[in-house]
Formats: C-alpha cells, sequence, structure tokens
C-alpha cells in the first residue's frame, strides 16, 4: 500500500531555514572562498577581501541585491567542497554558496540576479538517449 | 535472502547504456536484487536551482516513488543525485530508505568482485579525479581500489584532482574545464598512462571526446570491470562521439526515427560533434 502523500513545500523551507541558520553563524572571517579552487576564473572576485566576498553572498541570503564578487563567486562554485572544513565555524560554506546561487537564480521567487542556463530540451534529451540504447520494456520497468 | 536495493541511476548516465547494463550485470553477480530506477520521472530536482517550487514537486514526487517501491536502500549511481538527496530532500521528506553510492556498494562487496575478475586488463591507467564528492563517498580512494581487483590493471598513482565534484560542474566554468584538459593530457602523457579511467559519467561524457581528437584512450571504470568480467558491452556513446557529424549514420534510420531526425540534429547532435577545448577561442 502507498504511503500517505506528503505535504509539498517542504524543500523551499528547509532552504528558508538552512539561510537563516547560516546568517546567524557565519562571521564572514573569508576562510571559504581563501579555499575555494575556481575563484581565480572570476573577474570580479579579483582583489576583493574575502570577508567583503562572503558579506555580498550572505546579502543575497537575506533576499537582497548581491554585489558583482558575490555574484561572480556563486557563478564559479563547482561544488569542490573545500570550504567546508576550512570553515572555523562548521557552517557548510557550500551549501551557503549553493543557496545564494539558488536564490540569485531567482529559484524561490525573487529577481534573476545571474544568468540561468534554461535548457528546454534537457528531458526530451534525456528521453532520447534512453530510446537509442534500452529496450521498451526497460524504458516500461526503469523510468 | 538477498539484499533487495533499488539502484538509482539518475538522469544523464542515459547517454551511456552500456553503463547502466554493465551495473545491472554487476549486481546480479553478486547476488543483490536490485530494481532499477532513472530518468526524468525518478529526477533528483537539482536541475531547477532557477526554480525551486519545480524542484520541491520533483523532489517530493522523487523520495514518495522510492518510498513505494519498500526498498531499503537506495544506490545511486550519480553524485549529484546523491548529494541532492542526503543535502536537500531528505532533510525536508521523510524517507524511508537509506541513501548510499554504487562505489561505496561494489567496495563493501569488494571481497565476492574479486574472485569474478578472472580476466586480465594489462593497461597502465590514470584516475580522472576531482576534490569534490570524496567527503560523502571516498571515490578518489575506493575506485583505485576497485580497479587493483582487476589483474594486471595497473593504476598509476597521481595526486592531481580537477575542481568540482564531477566535470557537468567545470561546464559552467570554461576556463576550469580548459585548464582541467591540459592538465589531464599532459598527466596521461608524463606517465605514459595507456588510458584515463573516469569515475562519473559525466566527466566521461566530456572526456571520451579525446579518443577522438587526440587518440587519448578514455574509459569509465566499470568498462575496465566488465572486461575482467568478460562481459562484452557496446560503448555506443563514444563511438556516435568519434563519429560527430556521421553519428546519425551509425545510430541508423529506424532508431533515428523513434526520437525523430529533427529532434536528434537539434538537441542531440551538437553534443557529439563537440569536441573537448583545447585552446584559446579565436578573439
Amino acid at each position: 500500500m502507498a504511503n500517505q502523500p506528503m505535504a509539498t513545500g517542504a524543500l523551499k523551507a528547509f532552504i528558508h531555514s538552512e539561510a537563516q541558520r547560516i546568517l546567524d553563524a557565519c562571521t564572514k572571517c573569508g576562510k571559504c572562498v581563501e579555499a575555494c579552487p575556481t575563484r581565480r576564473y572570476s573577474a570580479p572576485l579579483t582583489g576583493v577581501e574575502p570577508g567583503t566576498v562572503v558579506t555580498g553572498i550572505l546579502s543575497v541570503l537575506r533576499g537582497e541585491q548581491g554585489t558583482p564578487e558575490a555574484l561572480g563567486w556563486a557563478s564559479v562554485c563547482v561544488r569542490s567542497g573545500l570550504c567546508v572544513s576550512a570553515c572555523p565555524e562548521g557552517i557548510n560554506p557550500k551549501m551557503m554558496v549553493r543557496i545564494a546561487r539558488i536564490m540569485a537564480s531567482g529559484g524561490l521567487g525573487g529577481p534573476r540576479q545571474i544568468p540561468v542556463r534554461d535548457d528546454r530540451d534537457f528531458f526530451d534529451r534525456i528521453r532520447a538517449f534512453a530510446k537509442l540504447q534500452l529496450t521498451e520494456e526497460e524504458m516500461r520497468n526503469w523510468m | 535472502m538477498s539484499e533487495r536495493i533499488t539502484f538509482w541511476y539518475g538522469c544523464n548516465v542515459l547517454r551511456h547504456g552500456d553503463i547502466i547494463h554493465i551495473c545491472l550485470h554487476v549486481l546480479r553477480l553478486l547476488g543483490i536484487d536490485a530494481q532499477p530506477a532513472g530518468g526524468p520521472d525518478y529526477c533528483c530536482g537539482s536541475v531547477k536551482d532557477g526554480n525551486q517550487t519545480a524542484a520541491d514537486g520533483m523532489a517530493r514526487r522523487t523520495v514518495t516513488k522510492f518510498n513505494n517501491l519498500g526498498r531499503d536502500r537506495v544506490v545511486a549511481w550519480c553524485p549529484t543525485c546523491h548529494s541532492h538527496m542526503t543535502e536537500f530532500v531528505e532533510q525536508a521528506y521523510e524517507a524511508n530508505f537509506s541513501t548510499s553510492h554504487f562505489v561505496d556498494l561494489l567496495y563493501e562487496h569488494r571481497g565476492a568482485l574479486a574472485p569474478l575478475l578472472k580476466h586480465a586488463v594489462p593497461m597502465r591507467v590514470l584516475l580522472h579525479k576531482h576534490v569534490g564528492f570524496n567527503d560523502k563517498v571516498a571515490v578518489n580512494a575506493k575506485v583505485p581500489a576497485l580497479l587493483r581487483l582487476i589483474p594486471e590493471v595497473e593504476v598509476i598513482e597521481d595526486g592531481y584532482a580537477a575542481p568540482g565534484y564531477m566535470c557537468a560542474s567545470l561546464a559552467a566554468v570554461p576556463g576550469a574545464m580548459q585548464d582541467m584538459f591540459r592538465r589531464s593530457l599532459r598527466l596521461v602523457a608524463a606517465h605514459r598512462a595507456d588510458a584515463l579511467v573516469t569515475v562519473f559519467h559525466q566527466c566521461y561524457r566530456e572526456l571520451c571526446g579525446l579518443e577522438a581528437g587526440e587518440g587519448t584512450k578514455v574509459f569509465n571504470y566499470v568498462h575496465l570491470l566488465a572486461r575482467s568480467l568478460g562481459l562484452e558491452y557496446v560503448d555506443e556513446y563514444k563511438e556516435w562521439k568519434k563519429s560527430g557529424p556521421n553519428a546519425g549514420a551509425l545510430i541508423g534510420e529506424a532508431r533515428l526515427a523513434r526520437v525523430g531526425v529533427k529532434f536528434f540534429e537539434r538537441a542531440v547532435l551538437p553534443e557529439l560533434v563537440k569536441r573537448p577545448a583545447l585552446k584559446e577561442e579565436e578573439k
């Protein structure tokens, strides 16, 4: 028998609660930015103090306009995760930047501050590859 | 009684039907009862960062479907699915299952896997690594350990790990992607490696283009397991990639008709023609 359906909206609520947890805990020390292996690929970060970058990220988490360096950092985050062990407060900066990116993408309804790749063929392309390589029975039973 | 799992292969690995089939073959040999699940109807929702209303609905839908399958363990192939499920989805929705990764499962069963790997695969291989995801699943340590179970596979020791957790994430940072390609090629040459071996499908998708352009052999690690098991497989994606603009001829009219020729030419062919960016783009 199927489980009872769960109420929708819990993921968005979790993201909001995580954002608040991070806002409460972050000291803007900038150790996460220093540890990031891809920050050198973002021109707006050049010469900017790491703590200043984090301050801009926290603005995004509050639903405010992000600074160019904060949006630049969010745009080059590839989830290396080196920031997680670098954080002296244990707040998980990877989660911080991921949520900032979600918010800057307009994912929670705010203004879109960074470009979002809108691939209208994404799922149809997946289905096409499945049709090319799986049998009808496999597609029926596995997808 | 055999272990019952859901094998959550994900979305993008559907480009590589051979990888899915090899994984299922290995699971059968290990005596694991695996229900495959993947594709858009089981998407984790991580592709919808810009639309959390959609992502929320997808997360809820997928957890509900896994709960209804009634299996205690979901074993993910894709690190994106694994991370999104454990870091976000399970934090929001009640999951009646644990989530682990295929590499972890193989590593747990390495004692049973080892005697099945009977065929030698004489090859010096360089593992393509990333720094990310290893805090969740120690793939950079466990995949070499699995490869070393294969007779005559030599895994080269090298400390380089690319940024990110999988090459897909680097696509948004072209400079980082280009640096990764160049460094990988330099290391293959410096170590005189016979092949570059990837852990994940999206790295494989990006790197197997090197075989077409640079002649560098590229495999996913499950391809080497398959060879050692004596399992024949056809890596069609790599062949299509190597054929580039002529991939349609390899696929054939009947299969192209299943996806639609116009859709294939607009949405599929461009990635088969695309080659790794190794040089500075012309200004």
